[in-house]
């Protein structure tokens, strides 16, 4: 491999000086020839048919190009997976929020004054928030024949269910291993609790924002702030009734994604009224239209029991896990909250479980991916869960976890047979930076919360790479780098791979039609995948280049090796860097290109774990919180970038304080009552407490010189580590999220009277 | 519509607008200075700020008749040709940004702390950046990066 020395380097973006400058090209700030202004027509009501809609008023105003309502549309629906999302609605309306109408106008003034001339007229119907009610047999349904959808709503999988399958639960899933009953017999003592955790938002500082124009060949330039554009283009094919070589995905940077940007949002509306108008359109969602009608974290209503021994062993654990999904569930890529799922057992040792996981339709805002999409939600839970039954049994919550969590040779509850498990030592290394042991002053608390996931492995990964005259090298991937440094690491890896300094690599975000397929970034996986692929293309540009020095020093390819940037034949004789790029170039072998190409195999064999210990202080009077310290510690594989390796570290811990502490979409009566962000509070500058991040090194990963995902990994148990924390400080034990003064306040008092 | 008259980056510039129009609109769209974001729109999020007569303002919430007469500075009017800014050449090095969304936004922010206060407080860069959030990067690097500019640490 040679000296290592691109890898490990806390190199800057390499798209540093265009982020810096203003210069990079997000979506909204595209400009075509022509270009119009769409926007959109919601819904007032939660649920209700639509009897009519009389566009003519907002025709007739100048300056407008095109309006459009369902009745224009070819009748598709768009998803992710399951496609159950109509471009505009179809005679029903299923949350406040949902788009009737749209219009294409010469300015954002004028397409604005037209959507305020559409009169809809509707007709309100039954509507349900709650998914517990939703699941009952008196609920309005909201999707009658949802059974014709493309990758329909499924029926149980793995067992029976008392619910009819489309009675509004748009997914259900049963994970069983062992059998319970034995394992609630093995029980001492058997604990329920019941918790929930409210809806967030991503809070990307960019609202999503597209632009379509249609040539006069027919081809379709889109652009989009998506995290993954060869996956867009294909839901954009689809909805458009194309060949997928028909539309092109053009790069653009993405503001921000943390899941929420796998979708299409507006942008098969947006190429409709290209088509309607007959000119480019682009449209931008504003903020309240984000936080009302985009696609935030599920809600989730999360009862476990768990059988334990008197000395605090777990020998059953079962699991009900209930997501509310919206008024369309077509905004994740399968039908299941898998990483809900996934986190429900913990990192624990489990002989009989059973999870069962369901996505219920309300009359609510969709719901969609958000970082580690589902394990905030079942963390938070199963950790308070842990920890109160640790306290009942009166056992230290560290010493409770450290009988139960995994060691090397375990395999989980899930059924994986991880190698190099970290469980154990990457909880001890966050207790001893937390001082777990020590004397704390009064009204402070410690608590603990812990995370496992693998580093993604699915999908096909492609990359490009040339090598010029000038000695630059090009990294071409289909990938977006949606803020967490890809294209920087990719860098890394094609130079440390062709023994190049950083400073000569490029690395370029081709558009569809260019770039090699790639599935894009999601579930921690474009460091590993997209990594593996320039791995391959590098390689292949390796031996390439081997051969052509060997036809320069006249002797077989196998018989030299590049080594320290030097081409070196095997009876000693060198040929230099510079001197073989001239001679190349004289002989018209450069520019040299190699495609390479990375398909998902078998599935990873080592995980990852995380453990945070969150330190707060509790004002008795009040209620406030004050989240003092946070100790991170992460099991890690070869770390390609230091700087950025820590910035995903620290960005998603704050994500994962804002949802522990400040963050909460209010949805009352089917309606978002943040609705904008001076309501929905992101945390500021002002939010952020004193860090210790601690890493428990390991080079055992599967991803490209041994890494591991880092990605998913901070921001998922703050509100688990934050709840546990306040209940050591001050014993009062909060069974939803977020952590706010008012409820610890109502908590001690009501603590007071029972005394 | 308006005659408006102001210098924007150094360039006069004079233009007629309608009476509402937002000086984010004006930047962005009038004069296609797309460097300065929109992202609440309400005059949270910080990252539209720019800097009117070395004021850092929430051009989303500015009327560009307001800036009539004066001098209006963007993140595109910071760099010196290729030469960065330091607080630019910090915000790489340092990892100041992520996705880059806000970064125009703190850039313009934090130059007019360092323009009012040269050699700030950790503290006092918090004080003065809550009104600039940021999603990617909770803030630790933001803090690193306008205390390196501060000092004068920067310069690969």
């Amino acid at each position: 491999m040679g000296i290592l020395r691109s890898i490990g380097q806390a190199a800057g973006h390499v798209e540093g000086p265009a982020k810096v400058t203003g210069r990079a090209r997000y979506s909204a700030d595209v400009t075509l020839p022509g270009m119009l202004w769409g926007k959109t027509l919601r819904s007032p009501f939660p649920h209700a048919r639509i009897v009519s809609i009389d566009v003519a008023a907002a025709r007739a105003l100048p300056g407008v190009h095109a309006v459009v309502t369902a009745a224009d549309l070819p009748e598709v629906r768009i998803g992710r997976f399951l496609r159950d999302i109509p471009v505009l609605a179809l005679e029903h309306v299923r949350f406040i929020g949902e788009k009737v109408a749209a219009v294409a106008a010469e300015t954002p003034e004028a397409a604005e004054d037209a959507v305020r001339l559409i009169e809809v007229e509707y007709e309100e119907l039954p509507a349900v928030f709650d998914p517990l009610e939703a699941m009952g047999a008196e609920a309005p349904r909201l999707h009658e024949h949802a059974e014709r959808y493309e990758h329909p709503p499924v029926p149980p999988i793995g067992g029976d269910s008392k619910f009819h399958p489309f009675t509004n639960v748009c997914s259900q899933n049963l994970f069983r291993r062992g059998d319970l009953k034995l394992g609630f017999a093995d029980a001492a003592r058997t604990f329920e609790h019941s918790f929930f955790v409210p809806p967030v938002h991503q809070g990307y500082i960019e609202p999503h924002a597209c632009a379509a124009a249609i040539a006069s060949d027919g081809k379709i330039d889109i652009w989009i702030s998506n995290k993954a554009p060869f996956i867009a283009r294909r839901q954009l094919a689809l909805a458009f009734g194309v060949e997928e070589d028909r539309v092109r995905v053009n790069s653009t940077s993405i503001g921000g994604d943390f899941g929420g940007k796998g979708s299409l949002m507006d942008c098969a509306l947006c190429y409709f009224l290209a088509r309607a108008s007959g000119r480019p359109v682009k449209m931008v969602m504003n903020y309240t239209e984000e936080l009302t009608a985009g696609n935030p974290r599920h809600s989730a209503s999360i009862t476990f029991r768990t059988g334990v021994t008197s000395d605090g062993r777990i020998t059953a654990h079962q699991a009900k896990l209930i997501f509310n999904c919206g008024a369309y569930g077509a905004f994740i890529p399968l039908h299941f909250v898998h990483g809900g799922m996934h986190a429900a057992s913990g990192p624990y040792r489990i002989p009989h479980m059973e999870i069962e996981a369901l996505r219920v339709y309300t009359n609510t805002v969709p719901r969609g991916h958000y970082r580690a999409p589902g394990a905030p939600q079942t963390a938070f839970a199963i950790e308070s869960h842990m920890d109160m039954i640790a306290r009942e049994l009166s056992i230290d919550p560290l010493e409770f976890r450290l009988r139960n969590v995994l060691i090397d040779g375990d395999e989980s509850p899930m059924g994986e047979r991880w190698q190099h498990i970290r469980c154990r030592e990457t909880l001890m290394a966050a207790a001893e930076a937390a001082a777990w042991n020590s004397p704390k002053p009064p009204n402070v608390g410690h608590g603990i919360g812990m995370y496992e996931r693998a580093t993604g492995a699915f999908g096909t990964s492609g990359a490009t790479l040339t090598v010029d005259a000038d000695s630059t090298l090009t990294l071409v991937t289909g990938a977006a780098d949606t803020g967490t440094g890809s294209f920087t690491v990719l860098g890394q890896m094609v130079a440390e791979e062709l023994q190049a300094p950083l400073g000569e690599v490029v690395v370029l975000q081709g558009d569809t039609d260019t770039a090699e397929w790639e599935d894009g970034a999601g579930g921690s996986r474009l460091t590993h995948m997209a990594g593996q692929a320039t791995l391959v293309a590098a390689r292949e540009v390796k031996s390439a280049l081997i051969a052509l020095a060997a036809r320069r020093l006249d002797c077989a390819p196998e018989q030299v090796a590049m080594r320290e940037r030097r081409f070196i034949a095997s009876d000693g004789r060198e040929l230099d860097w510079e001197s073989f790029l001239s001679w190349a170039a004289e002989h018209a072998a450069l520019p040299l290109t190699r495609a390479g190409s990375y398909v998902a195999g078998h599935p990873v064999e080592v995980t990852c774990y995380s453990a945070q210990v969150a330190e707060v202080e509790v004002d008795r009077e009040t209620g406030q919180v004050r989240l003092r310290k946070i100790v991170t510690a992460h099991d890690v594989g070869t770390i390609i970038n230091p700087l950025t390796h820590q910035g995903q570290i620290e960005g998603g811990l704050i994500q994962g304080i804002g949802q522990a502490m400040t963050e909460h979409l209010q949805v009352r009566d089917g309606a978002v009552t943040t609705a904008h962000l001076g309501d929905y509070k992101l945390p500021t500058a002002m939010d952020i407490p004193e860090l210790s991040t601690v890493l428990v090194e390991s080079p055992t990963g599967p991803g490209p010189f041994a890494g591991k995902a880092i990605g998913e990994m901070s921001n998922v148990t703050p509100p688990a580590a934050i709840a546990n924390a306040v209940c050591d400080a001050v014993g009062v034990r909060l069974m939803d999220l977020p952590v706010t003064a008012e409820k610890v306040y109502a908590g001690l008092r009501a603590m007071e009277k029972r005394r | 519509m308006r005659k408006i008259q102001l210098r924007v980056n150094g360039e006069t510039i004079a233009r007629e607008v309608p009476d509402q129009r937002l000086l984010v609109d004006f930047l962005r769209y009038d004069l296609g200075l797309t460097g300065t974001k929109e992202g609440c729109s309400v005059g949270v999020c910080g990252a539209c700020t720019v800097l009117l007569d070395g004021q850092p303002v929430s051009s989303c919430l500015a009327l560009v008749a307001m800036a009539e007469g004066c001098e209006v500075t963007t993140i595109e009017g910071l760099a010196q040709g290729d030469r960065l800014h330091p607080l630019q050449q910090a915000f790489i090095e340092y990892g100041g940004f992520q996705c880059g969304i806000c970064t125009p936004g703190q850039i313009m922010a934090s130059k007019a702390l360092l323009d009012a206060n040269p050699h700030p407080t950790r503290d006092q860069i918090r004080e003065w950046m809550m009104g600039n959030l940021c999603r990617c990067t909770g803030y630790y690097k933001i803090i690193e990066s306008i205390q390196a500019a501060a000092e004068g640490k920067t310069g690969s």
